[in-house]
């Protein structure tokens, strides 16, 4: 027996209700309604306020929220299957999940390949076509605290990606600066239990997180170089005691770098200008990401895309929303109210002069060179939350291969319903 | 034990009870006075400072009010405070019905009302947003007061209350020939001050604290309650912790404001009561 | 009792729509998708009991169903206890005592998500004052909600944090309630006190008190944000709570029909446990009068 629920809900909810209030009159204007993220006021506003400025005939029913909250509240939304919202915000690992779901609508017609990093487009496809908006990337550069350095006399990195650091040297220099009495401490990353930080420890010993065709995670998340890759992440934690434990929530470890208490840190290149902002007194460098001796340098990658709505009633507007917001000086606009790595090619031209820094050096070269997306397949969801508690508890010493063994049995067995 | 002793020993485990349960606060409202790179700067290694910001700023609150906090202060307190009224009203009159009735069905209807209150809200947040679509409610405040005004809990409160007020009070009124409804209104209501205020506070609290519900059930900006309004400045890359701070220190002290307002009449109305 | 032909059910008429609309459509909606299983289109398909048998057989649930029992089977008598003695400590009227118990009931003007995430950073192992302040005092820190052996505890201790003031306030009015010539004395007061205690203030607190359980055991057997917030169900499933498990099918697993099926259990086994408290403390021979 098979019920669409929608009309199961629809006639019981009719059925029992004898006074329906009336439905809320459509506006005049064809009103596109967007779910974004909730970033500050003044990195969104500008840039939603450029669109309606150029189509006088749309208007944006903008809608900000949080992060934590953001990923349940859309599959809330997305499950009423009715068109709302139009427009939202796609982690760009998701785009598999939510095109094989059916609530991205395609966007081959509109979108031009040649224009983006091809890193970009790939994070953007499922099933060779594109579902969502490659909007920006991301790029994860090693922060470090001058003045500590020279206190430890210790020589810092070097900014020249040909000469990056491996994880061995990190690990000697954060022992000389590491103080774990004091609370005092050598290292640690931005986001010590996801995946988007952590695959890379596997993949630089030339691990793949997840079969090509997406499906299957025992002997790939498992394997000897994942094994080892985590197992070295733990002994930061446990051994060397270089790292502060249980710092889980990505809002405070930039604190604690900021702070002075940490003296190196691996975190995304948007931390640069909160660091600077906030924390006006620190003497801070970058260096490119870290890579296993014996292995090669892999960085993390992938971004905040966007995707229409594959039932919404305006597609005509929304179309239009992503030919704007893909466009040349649209995206430059992006990129100044919030500085992510850009995966349009024509925005490192225009704006060539900003990335004259170390970390756009840096930044540039890795996420031509260097980045690998996190793996794609429609169980991303499943997939990054057993890897995350995997994470966790690996850190915190439990056996890498038992508990990847574990995960990677918890995944298959998850994922294998997007087969059907 | 002598009195004097006893008295002592009485007063110590207030302080210590009091400090354990009011330094968290009072660490949040610190924290929001606190310049942003000071926030965490003296949170691991104890010294004065931790306790005592020696740096002080009122920048936090000033962020925070540029946001949206004004507004979702308002209408958290629009909102508590008209499912409030509509709640101690409803509840009341079934608690009233349980507690004075014997009726068909009333043992099975009691078992209803206890369910009503055990469900998982995470469980039922999906088919409640496609009914609040299917009758129109969804980005309107009904969403957010209607699904709150009845309670099972509310309506358990009162069952028990009116269960201890004697039968014979009820037989009289109904000699004197007053209806059920002149019963309630003019007789027990006004019996139950101190159960009307615990009421008023429990729905109080339950509509202050709302964060998941009203995000899923409202977009507009304007109809943002002060819980999303704090959620929005913890952002993935760049938490803004002095502005979160400060919207949560607000949300706090406005939601003080009718504990101490009901705190004054209700030790007085218990008190009242207690010696009759 | 007293009867009458509408008047009962005009009274309850309007809680019970609202219920009814609000709650029981809702929750029937879910029961009766825990039947179900939702392919990739959104289309259900009727499975039959496969939800609750897919649970039965695994491990991690029945862990889950081992932690959550655990964590109530201390909570509930834990947090009362604490509720009770506080409001035993504040009812008689002294000195600032109005201040005290407004300080007491503080700590509900804090959302619990709020709570957590305090207390997630008082309890940090780096960054928190606690730990801070056991260092100064030349202690070792603890790892709190890190630590698989600490997490429960430190749970429960924060749930408590959060609910004892909450809770006594019905107590509080339970014990003011008592008329004035039959309880007339403090609660330090030797072995005379417990006594009474036991056998005079207690069985005048049967209401109150078993409003309170049955509450409380609804709340924590329904308590999902701290989890959600601070431990994500770890270190190592310690933390693994049934409405967390629920929330993860829904939300992580994208399997409704399992969330559902979890859910209808929560219900059902706070449904059982509260009749139990009910009958315990009010025999039915007292229901009927």
């Amino acid at each position: 027996m098979t019920i669409s629920r929608r009309n199961l809900i629809k006639s019981s909810a009719l059925g029992s209700l004898a006074l329906a209030m009336p439905n809320i009159v459509r506006a005049q204007l064809t009103t596109l309604k967007v779910v974004w993220m909730g970033w500050p006021d003044n990195q969104v506003l500008p840039l939603m306020a450029e669109f309606e400025k150029r189509n006088p005939t749309i208007k944006l029913a903008l809608e900000r929220m949080p992060f934590q909250q953001i990923f349940q509240a859309l599959e809330i939304r997305l499950n009423a299957r009715n068109g709302d919202p139009d427009i939202f915000i796609v982690d760009s690992p998701l785009t598999a999940s939510y095109a094989s779901r059916g609530h991205l609508m395609e966007l081959d017609s509109i979108i031009d390949k040649k224009r983006f990093a091809p890193s970009g487009i790939a994070a953007a496809s499922f099933d060779g076509k594109i579902y969502s908006a490659p909007f920006g990337s991301s790029m994860q550069v090693l922060y470090y605290n001058k003045d500590m350095f020279k206190a430890a006399g210790v020589t810092p990195p070097s900014a020249d990606p040909a000469s990056r650091w491996t994880w061995e040297q990190l690990v000697e220099a954060g022992k000389k600066m590491s103080k774990p009495a004091e609370n005092i401490w050598g290292f640690t990353f931005e986001q010590q239990e996801r995946p988007y930080q952590l695959l890379p420890m596997g993949q630089s010993l030339g691990g793949t997180a997840l079969s090509p065709d997406g499906f299957k995670a025992s002997s790939y998340i498992d394997g000897p170089a994942f094994v080892e890759g985590f197992t070295f992440m733990q002994k930061m934690y446990t051994e060397s005691k270089i790292s502060p434990p249980g710092q889980f929530d990505t809002a405070l470890t930039p604190e604690l770098f900021g702070a002075g208490k940490c003296a190196m840190m691996v975190a995304g290149t948007f931390v640069f200008d909160t660091l600077k902002t906030k924390f006006p007194n620190l003497d801070f460098g970058v260096a490119p990401h870290p890579y296993f001796a014996k292995g090669k340098p892999v960085t993390p990658t992938g971004a905040w895309h966007f995707g229409v709505n594959a039932r919404t009633q305006q597609k005509a507007a929304a179309s239009q929303f992503v030919t704007d917001m893909l466009s040349d000086d649209m995206n430059v606009l992006w990129y100044k109210l919030r500085p992510y790595v850009p995966t349009l090619n024509a925005v490192w031209e225009k704006e060539a002069s900003s990335f004259t820094s170390d970390l756009w050096k840096i930044a540039k070269y890795d996420v031509q060179n260097t980045a690998v997306p996190r793996p794609a397949t429609p169980g991303f969801r499943e997939y990054e939350d057993i890897v995350r508690v995997a994470l966790r508890d690996i850190q915190s010493g439990a056996n890498a291969q038992q508990i990847l063994t574990a995960a990677a049995q918890k995944i298959d067995r998850e994922i294998a319903k997007y087969k059907g | 034990m002598s009195h004097r002793l006893s008295e002592g020993l009485r007063y110590t485990l207030l302080v210590i009870i009091a400090v354990i349960l009011l330094t968290p606060i009072y660490w949040l409202v610190m924290s929001s006075l606190r310049p942003a790179d000071h926030i965490f700067r003296f949170s691991g290694n104890f010294s004065i400072e931790t306790l005592i910001p020696f740096a002080f700023t009122l920048d936090n609150y000033s962020q925070a009010l540029q946001s949206n906090v004004g507004r979702a202060l308002f209408n958290s307190l629009f909102v508590s405070l008209t499912t409030v009224i509509c709640g101690v009203f409803v509840n009341s009159l079934a608690g009233f019905a349980f507690a004075v009735f014997d009726f068909r069905f009333k043992k099975l209807l009691f078992v209803l009302i206890l369910l009503s209150f055990m469900m998982p809200f995470e469980s039922i947040v999906i088919p409640l947003y496609t009914l609040m679509r299917t009758i129109g409610w969804t980005d309107t405040y009904a969403a957010l007061i209607m699904p709150e005004v009845a309670g099972g809990l509310i309506i358990f409160l009162f069952y028990q209350f009116f269960r201890g007020i004697p039968r014979e009070i009820y037989e009289a009124a109904r000699m004197d020939g007053a209806n059920w409804w002149q019963i309630y209104y003019k007789m027990t209501m006004p019996l139950s001050g101190p159960t009307i205020a615990t009421a008023s506070l429990m729905i109080f609290i339950h509509q202050w604290d709302a964060f998941f519900w009203p995000l899923v059930a409202t977009s507009s900006e304007r109809l943002a309650v002060i819980q999303v309004a704090i959620a929005r400045n913890m952002t993935m890359e760049q938490a803004n912790w002095g502005a979160f701070f400060a919207s949560a220190s607000l949300a706090v002290l406005v939601a003080m404001v009718p504990f101490f307002w009901l705190q004054r009449h209700y030790v007085k109305i218990v008190i009242t009561n207690a010696d009759r | 009792m007293f009867r009458h032909p509408w008047a009962p059910y005009a009274f309850i008429a309007p809680a019970f729509i609202g219920l009814f609309v609000f709650r029981f459509i809702p929750i029937g909606l879910s029961g009766f998708g825990s039947f179900f299983s939702e392919n990739l289109r959104g289309d259900m398909v009727f499975v039959g009991l496969k939800n609750y048998a897919e649970l039965m057989d695994d491990p991690s649930f029945w862990n889950t169903m081992r932690v959550t029992l655990i964590f109530n089977l201390i909570i509930n008598p834990f947090q009362i206890c604490c509720a009770l003695a506080l409001a035993m400590l504040v009812r008689r009227p002294s000195k600032f005592i109005d201040v005290f118990r407004l300080g007491f009931i503080m700590p509900m003007t804090v959302s619990i998500a709020l709570t957590s995430i305090i207390w997630s950073i008082l309890l940090d192992p780096t960054l928190g004052p606690v730990n801070g302040l056991l260092r100064w005092g030349g202690f070792q820190s603890q790892p709190f909600f890190r630590s698989e052996h600490q997490a429960l505890e430190t749970l429960i201790l924060v749930a408590t944090w959060k609910g004892a003031g909450y809770w006594m306030i019905f107590l509080l009015s339970g014990l003011l309630a008592i008329p004035k010539e039959i309880d007339d004395s403090a609660l330090i007061d030797g072995a005379t006190g417990i006594r009474k205690f036991i056998s005079i203030t207690l069985p005048l607190m049967k209401r109150p008190l078993a409003f309170v359980l049955v509450a409380d055991t609804a709340a924590n057997f329904l308590l999902f944000a701290p989890v959600y917030i601070i431990t994500n169900g770890g270190p190592n499933g310690a933390t693994q709570l049934l409405m967390f498990e629920a929330y993860q099918a829904a939300f992580a697993y994208i399997n409704h029909g399992r969330s559902m099926a979890i859910s209808t259990i929560i219900l059902v086994v706070v449904l059982l446990i509260a009749m139990f408290e009910l009958r315990l403390f009010i025999p039915a021979e007292e229901e009927q009068s």
